[in-house]
């Protein structure tokens, strides 16, 4: 695969530039016993300013089921998807951004049924590779995140000259389940989301 | 629970039982026997489960044979002394299983299970029969007909291919279509016609029948904005069973309407990633005759062709895709179930007045009939599986010693929690109605 990179040169983004939650990074984690209360009041994202801010931190991932979940918290845990053709991550690539990211909640009072939609940014127009990576994002967050949580994870449009094909592979539970009984292809996913723990 | 928005339901259901042991792994699909109180269901696991509902719990768990997940079940209608069953996986493959019925004979060797009246349990098991090879990649769904003299299978390799069992165990493959342009998901059959459906990736809904040893396409059906993951045909005779049977009252529209359905025969009912369940109908033949000349044509086109008409959407009460639906033969009733974890059963019923203004506009003349009945949600039930995706419900007879009437139904809903849960149809006393 490394010889012929369908995209040799993409754009990385500066680690410091990435979004994340400036007081969780690092060693600091965020005392599962509080109430959330004060969530309101911290920025979702800060990342212009704070220059000494590292990269996603590789301990902050399976948090706890029951607290809320937020955008940064998905962003955490997909920002550190390898790209499959880059030893880069998702989130340098830019592939990933936390802008499109959104959490939707239950659309009735009597279901607890939530949506993450991840838009994703493919690093070219006609990257064969966006299956594989929407693929590798879906797979995340379902064994990441609790099966409350829909997932859906599309080509932001206009960023690719099969968005609809791709987004209908994805969509498609069947798929995406025999998908996972395949060898090889769970054997590259495995290695995508090796930096993931 | 408080009524949902719009309508006030009439019935609730009740959970009456959750098949045991579970699977740990995803469930597919759950397939009542035709004859007997147990029920045959697709595992991810590569295995299935064959579940009594007299006491709910696991008979035989067929392992073994598939080397993926078993997507699909069916079972052999009309079998004589003996239990067949069909099943498709995404290894490609499709398997028979056989078992001998053993009846009345005693059996002091039964494990597990802890009622008294389970005579199919003993230790003979399902035998692998054969394997039918063809498809090039995962079997999605598969299905025999109501004479058991044929077998459907369809897969991601955009292709429907149907089998006849010659002799026990030798299959002849009798076609092979590739009318599709994505992956088939289901196939199923006419009760009483040798008619064929299968639904796809493509969005269409394609019927095929037998023309001359032949089999082939005689309608695409479009109308489903996307991948259409179900189609059930309504059973046969359904007239003489549910609304239709009350005569007493009727307008002349309205048995001009019966009479119609009647000629359109057994109607089909899809359901969609679109969030969608429709009904639609065959356009009866003899309405094409002398169109426009007012004389009748002698001349009979030859085609096989057949004109099917979008005849409703039901309510819309999913929010994600809507995997399975249920047409019951014994009530009429619809059940749905999908990703959002909702089952919701539908009822249809005469419209309180019909709108004489409410034509359809295709190239029809039936206008007058096509909206004069409605179908409403009867119930709705959410997080059938709590938090988890209802893959397939369907309806089976009631066998437990609850069993309240001749001819009580319950819905099985099949669930990526692994569970098979049952539930009982309560209608809610009126002063009850919230």
């Amino acid at each position: 695969m490394d010889l012929d990179k369908q995209n040799a040169n993409p754009t990385i983004l500066n680690p410091s530039d990435l979004p994340s939650r400036r007081r969780e990074t690092q060693v600091k984690r965020r005392d599962d016993g509080g109430t959330g209360l004060f969530d309101d009041l911290i920025p979702p994202y800060n990342y212009l300013n704070d220059p000494f801010d590292q990269a996603i931190s590789s301990s902050d991932s399976d948090d706890d089921a029951v607290e809320q979940i937020d955008e940064q918290e998905v962003y955490d845990l997909i920002s550190s998807i390898s790209d499959p053709e880059h030893p880069l991550s998702l989130g340098s690539l830019a592939v990933v951004n936390l802008p499109d990211i959104h959490i939707q909640p239950p659309t009735s009072p009597h279901s607890c049924i939530s949506t993450v939609v991840v838009e994703i940014t493919p690093t070219i127009t006609h990257c064969s590779l966006a299956t594989v990576i929407g693929l590798g994002v879906r797979v995340r967050l379902e064994q990441a995140l609790p099966p409350r949580f829909r997932v859906d994870v599309r080509i932001k449009k206009g960023t690719h000259s099969t968005d609809e094909a791709v987004n209908k592979q994805l969509g498609d539970k069947e798929r995406v389940a025999a998908a996972l009984e395949n060898g090889t292809l769970m054997g590259v996913l495995r290695k995508m989301l090796s930096t993931c723990e | 629970m408080p009524p949902p928005p719009t309508e006030t339901p009439t019935h609730v259901l009740c959970p009456l039982a959750t098949l045991s042991p579970p699977s740990s792994l995803r469930t597919w699909q759950t397939a009542p026997h035709p004859s007997q109180p147990i029920v045959a269901t697709a595992c991810s696991d590569r295995s299935v489960r064959v579940y009594s509902l007299t006491s709910f719990t696991l008979l035989h768990s067929i392992t073994g044979g598939h080397k993926r997940s078993v997507r699909s079940v069916s079972w052999k209608p009309g079998t004589r002394g003996q239990s067949v069953l069909a099943t498709g996986s995404f290894d490609a493959s499709a398997g028979i299983w056989r078992k001998k019925e053993q009846t009345q004979e005693q059996d002091f060797t039964r494990r597990g299970g802890d009622g008294d009246e389970e005579e199919d349990e003993d230790e003979d098991d399902y035998q692998f029969a054969c394997i039918l090879d063809g498809h090039e990649s995962e079997i999605k769904s598969l299905s025999w007909n109501p004479s058991g003299q044929y077998l459907a299978t369809c897969s991601r390799d955009k292709s429907v291919w149907i089998w006849e069992e010659l002799e026990d165990d030798n299959f002849e493959t009798v076609a092979v279509l590739q009318e599709h342009d994505g992956d088939v998901k289901c196939v199923a059959w006419h009760p009483t016609e040798d008619l064929l459906v299968s639904t796809s990736y493509d969005d269409t809904v394609r019927l095929y029948r037998d023309d001359a040893d032949d089999w082939v396409q005689v309608t695409s059906i479009t109308g489903h904005q996307q991948t259409v993951w179900w189609a059930e045909f309504e059973g046969a005779n359904m007239a003489s069973i549910d609304f239709r049977k009350e005569k007493e009252g009727l307008s002349e529209q309205q048995t001009k309407y019966i009479d119609l359905l009647d000629r359109s025969g057994p109607r089909l009912a899809t359901c969609s990633d679109d969030c969608t369940v429709r009904i639609w109908r065959r356009r009866p033949r003899e309405h094409q005759e002398g169109v426009g000349t007012g004389i009748p044509s002698i001349i009979r086109s030859v085609t096989i062709d057949e004109d099917w008409l979008q005849e409703a959407i039901l309510p819309q009460r999913h929010d994600r895709a809507i995997y399975s639906i249920s047409w019951s033969q014994k009530t009429g009733l619809l059940v749905s179930a999908g990703s959002d974890g909702k089952v919701i059963i539908y009822k249809e019923r005469w419209k309180a007045q019909a709108l004489n203004d409410e034509v359809e506009g295709v190239d029809g003349g039936e206008g007058l009939e096509w909206a004069l009945t409605e179908w409403v949600v009867v119930a709705e039930l959410f997080s059938a599986h709590d938090v988890f995706e209802v893959n397939h419900v369907t309806w089976a007879a009631r066998a437990d010693k609850g069993k309240r009437f001749e001819d009580e139904e319950v819905v099985l809903s099949t669930g990526d929690d692994g569970e098979v849960r049952v539930w009982a149809l309560d209608e809610l006393a009126s002063e009850n109605k919230v």
